[in-house]
């Protein structure tokens, strides 16, 4: 088995490093690299986490639609959740919606579905992207999907925790409401992360780096993983996930 | 439900408010200083939708793992289900499939085949060659009228339209209802 890895490996990884065992998470539509991550927890460090993946027969217990995962979710029972938004900015807020004006955007997406909702009610919520750009990461999101810091009074459980990609981990400072440089991925660096994010980041020393993905990890996400994966996204385990 | 209206968590502080005046910001009368939103019920005049089986009375069948029909029948003021086959004898629920009784089902229509390009539980899987060839139609206003006169206004019948996508009509299963 070799020890290179895909960049969704590695998110998979360091998104598996983030789920604690004994928490209920879900993933939502077109999510194959959190579905990936929550599995190798699973599988390795987190064998109690109770995992809800919408398209799985496996892991989707409830008998009458996504509505039922919502629902549970503003019953506060939802620990952790997963979004990949187009826009992520300084404020924290997210964008699912489209890129430019409402009235005459350049790119419309489906729609955010339950994610405005979840962004707020969810106790944790882990962004995920695999483009870490200044495209990505602004200033200030087009369209407002869920904001990061919600106006006051608002009673809310969670929000956002970490956004992990191929280049950074960037964990959300509630307090002090804004990102500060979680970790460096492997390969990456400081610069890199910086010119490509599109806001100042608050960088401590020493800057903390990503430990390289174990080759237990990497076993578990080959064999049992990519198996389970296979069922709910198949072309994802065969294109992304190395064979063992 | 039929409630009016429900108290939504979680949607304050997102741009969506402003564009949606129907969705309003009102006071939790049951906690103090609390907001929710208030969403006000769809109440659609006509739902369709594709399930499995279905009698002749309406029992309704859906397979598959996205399940949100039976909310879509309960909302909507009359419902047509089309379906891949009719059944003989009268559905009962069933473990493994979401059941929608009769009540809430207006019209069944047998359309074998009716969810393409999307699928159909374990009948069959979406077309994905289908659905690229629309991504890409859908690109440009002139190849979005041809796809649009090919697969939509061209076809005389259903049966057309599967020759068209490269599919044949398969024997019904059943009578129709």
């Amino acid at each position: 088995m070799t020890n290179a890895y895909t960049p969704e490996e590695l998110m998979a990884v360091v998104i598996s490093r983030e789920v604690r065992n004994g928490e209920t998470v879900a993933t939502g539509l077109a999510s194959a690299v959190p579905a990936a991550g929550c599995i190798l927890a699973e599988q390795t460090h987190a064998p109690d986490a109770t995992l809800i993946i919408l398209g799985s027969r496996q892991y989707y217990p409830f008998p009458a639609g996504s509505s039922e995962l919502h629902f549970m979710a503003q019953r506060g029972e939802l620990d952790l959740f997963f979004l990949s938004p187009l826009q992520i900015d300084r404020a924290g807020s997210i964008n699912l919606h489209l890129a430019g004006s409402y009235d005459e955007p350049a790119l419309r997406l489906p729609g955010a579905y339950g994610s405005v909702l979840l962004y707020r009610v969810a106790r944790r919520v882990i962004l995920f992207r695999t483009e870490h750009t200044r495209r990505t990461f602004v200033e200030k999101v087009d369209f407002v999907t869920a904001a990061g810091v919600p106006p006051e009074g608002v009673a809310r459980e969670g929000g956002p925790s970490v956004v992990v990609t191929t280049r950074a981990l960037l964990a959300w400072d509630g307090d002090g409401k804004r990102w500060t440089l979680g970790a460096v991925q492997p390969g990456s660096t400081v610069i890199d992360i910086e010119e490509n994010t599109g806001f100042p980041l608050v960088v401590p020393q020493p800057v903390p780096t990503t430990p390289l993905p174990t080759r237990q990890e990497l076993r578990a996400l080959r064999t049992r993983v990519r198996e389970k994966l296979r069922r709910i996204y198949p072309g994802f385990a065969e294109r992304c996930i190395l064979p063992p | 439900m039929g409630a009016p209206f429900a108290a939504v968590r979680g949607l304050l502080g997102s741009d969506l408010l402003t564009h949606r005046p129907d969705m309003r910001v009102i006071g939790d009368p049951f906690q103090e200083g609390a907001s929710v939103v208030a969403a006000p019920a769809i109440r659609p005049d006509v739902a369709v939708f594709h399930a499995t089986r279905a009698d002749r009375f309406g029992n309704t069948l859906v397979s598959g793992a996205l399940r949100d029909d039976v909310m879509l029948a309960r909302a909507a003021r009359r419902v047509v289900v089309t379906v891949e086959e009719i059944a003989e004898k009268e559905l009962r629920p069933a473990a493994g499939g979401t059941f929608i009784p009769a009540i809430d089902v207006d019209r069944v229509v047998c359309v074998p085949r009716g969810a393409h390009p999307t699928g159909c539980g374990k009948r069959y899987a979406p077309d994905g060659d289908h659905i690229r060839e629309y991504l890409e139609a859908a690109a440009g206003e002139g190849t979005f009228r041809a796809y649009l006169e090919k697969y939509v206004h061209g076809p005389r019948d259903h049966g057309d339209y599967l020759s068209r996508v490269g599919l044949r009509a398969r024997r019904k299963r059943g009578r129709d209802a």
